[in-house]
């Protein structure tokens, strides 16, 4: 690999000149990009697109981890479809979605306005402090609020003197977990929205300083327009993130590594239930329903932001 | 109090002064609340860190009282098996890591600097995976691996991490922007493909390559659904698994949480410290991940 770097380089180029080596240089100039990309995607074919195309076939089947495959066509998509606890998982997750996304995305802004302002102090430490929870684990974190919401000996309970049942009160309970969803995810958007607000122009900015308006008219007229295309971004990113919700409630809500109650049980659980019981069929026809689900909202969102975009650049 | 500095300060700004300053003392009172906000729920691990798993029932909002080691004796130096995840972390996410960005760096100098056929092709094809969500393949993954004898392995649990699209793409955005120059120059030297990519091309992506090595290793540091399927004896779960497990060894299911929080405080410390260290370029790689 280094004996190259021994020869003289004169020596070197007169190599490369020679026309006998030609003919091999071209081939293996076709062949090199090739060689580059080679082990990535072949990795890639046999650790992601084998095993995709595996699940989409099981899914279709009744196999159980031994014995035959039996086809069974869209037995599996139909049983889940009809399944209580299906409906009941959909339903959280998208309840876990729309109440933390709207709080969430609104204080990420909220504070990259604050700390991006002329006024601000401590510009570094406040973006430090806040981005912090991005380096908590989800479960670590789950642990740590699962700490806090303690029904008999936890920290909240603790400070309140009172004994109430947060984590197992089920109107409580799916509170905890946006909590901290908005407490992990903030600083994230904060980020990406900071970055958006510095490269939005600043000449604009001064220009309707100058035409007199004030810092709600600008903020309203003018910041809030130019970073919406970031804004729905983050929306569409944060819902296909959440619909992949699983450490978060189950750690919280679930006993000691169990999985949370069904009451509170994101999608993907009945995909891990399903493996666990060796349905491989059913937790197959799982996953691809909520590949479904995800394609088709995201299509949706990005339909709505199109059109929305068109309306106000008219 | 701030008649003087009113003073001084009034020549330059006439009557705008006394409203900004009030707005400054609002930001920074907002701007603590929410520094408490996210700060708190970190400190209250590491306090409770502190306290002996019979302290914390009885103590669950104060301070320590007293200060104790007891709950990382507990966890590090019993049976408890925190030492043996904590390793097995360290092993699956350090591997991952090397493989993931030695993979990605690779094809992505081939996608950036290389032209041949199917090039945009291949390309566009990998980053159209991206919409599928990972958690879709699990059973197609499991009974392959299964037959493979894999389940309850360290192997396990770093294959399926070793191709990240993400990685692929930040690094090849990042390559686009390297002189082609350079690469020529050193072909025409004489310069075999491989070592114009290890000499030259690495050393100049290498922000870009930490960047994303970081951002690798903290997402393999935190998993836990796959991990929870594949390994469930102690020999190979990660310390992620192993956390919410933690129970008191003679009532059962009642999480030890004096325990948990030392070992909660063990599996975020070095990811802080790590962060404190390289935080704009933390920042900055989430930023380019995002504003594609």
């Amino acid at each position: 690999m280094t004996q190259a770097t021994d020869i003289p380089k004169p020596a070197l180029r007169a190599a490369a000149a020679e026309t006998p080596a030609a003919p091999r240089g071209a081939w293996m100039r076709k062949v090199t990009p090739y060689l580059f990309i080679a082990p990535f995607v072949i990795s890639f074919l046999l650790i992601f697109v084998g095993p995709a195309l595996y699940a989409l076939g099981l899914s279709f089947t009744n196999y159980r981890g031994f014995g035959s495959f039996r086809w069974v066509g869209f037995y599996n998509y139909v049983t889940m479809l009809q399944y209580d606890a299906f409906w009941i998982t959909l339903r959280n997750t998208a309840f876990y979605w729309v109440a933390h996304a709207a709080p969430m995305m609104g204080i990420a802004l909220g504070l990259a306005l604050l700390v991006r302002s002329r006024l601000a102090r401590y510009r570094r430490f406040f973006k430090t402090t806040i981005f912090l929870p991005q380096m908590i684990a989800s479960v670590t974190a789950a642990l740590v609020f699962q700490n806090f919401f303690g029904t008999t000996s936890g920290v909240l309970n603790g400070f309140l003197g009172m004994e109430i049942p947060w984590l197992t009160d089920p109107d409580l309970a799916p509170w905890a977990v946006v909590l901290i969803l908005i407490w992990r995810g903030t600083g994230y958007w904060f980020v990406i929205f900071l970055a958006g607000l510095t490269s939005i122009d600043l000449e604009i900015e001064e220009a309707a300083k100058m035409d007199g308006a004030n810092g709600w008219q600008r903020l309203w007229r003018i910041t809030l327009p130019l970073m919406k295309p970031i804004l729905l971004f983050a929306f569409v990113v944060d819902m296909v993130v959440t619909w992949r919700l699983f450490a978060e409630p189950n750690v919280l809500l679930g006993r000691a590594g169990t999985l949370a109650p069904i009451e509170q049980a994101p999608v993907l659980n009945l995909v891990v239930e399903n493996i666990r019981a060796g349905q491989f069929g059913q937790a197959a026809a799982t996953g691809w329903l909520l590949f479904i689900i995800i394609a088709v909202l995201t299509f949706v969102m990005f339909k709505l932001i199109g059109s929305k975009t068109r309306g106000s650049e008219r | 109090m701030t008649d003087t500095t009113t003073h001084q300060t009034q020549t330059a700004l006439p009557e705008e002064m006394p409203a900004e300053r009030r707005s400054r003392t609002i930001i920074l009172i907002v701007l603590l609340i929410a520094a408490i906000f996210f700060t708190y729920p970190t400190i209250q691990m590491l306090v409770n860190s502190f306290k002996s798993n019979d302290g914390i029932i009885s103590n669950p909002s104060g301070l320590p009282d007293p200060w104790t080691l007891s709950s990382y004796a507990d966890g590090f130096l019993g049976d408890r098996g925190l030492t043996r995840a904590l390793i097995n972390s360290i092993i699956i996410s350090t591997t991952s890591t090397v493989i993931a960005v030695a993979l990605s760096a690779m094809a992505a100098y081939g996608f950036a600097k290389f032209q041949f056929r199917g090039r945009d092709l291949i390309f566009a094809a990998l980053l159209t995976t991206m919409m599928v969500p990972p958690e879709v393949l699990i059973p197609g993954q499991y009974l392959i691996f299964a037959r493979l004898g894999l389940i309850e392995t360290l192997t396990v649990q770093i294959i399926p991490t070793v191709t990240p699209v993400l990685g692929l793409f930040l690094i090849r955005q990042y390559m686009l922007s390297l002189p082609d120059e350079i690469i020529e120059a050193a072909r025409i030297d004489g310069a075999s493909e491989f070592m114009i990519f290890r000499r030259i091309i690495l050393p100049m992506a290498a922000p870009v390559l930490s960047a994303y090595a970081i951002l690798h290793f903290l997402s393999e540091w935190n998993a836990y659904l796959w991990p929870s399927i594949v390994a469930t004896t102690p020999e190979v779960k990660p310390i992620m698994v192993l956390l919410p497990q933690l129970v008191d060894q003679e009532v059962g299911f009642l999480p030890v949480y004096g325990t948990i929080m030392a070992g909660c405080v063990v599996a975020t410390l070095p990811m802080v410290i790590v962060f404190l260290i390289f935080q704009d370029k933390i920042m900055n790689s989430i930023t380019l991940g995002a504003v594609k």
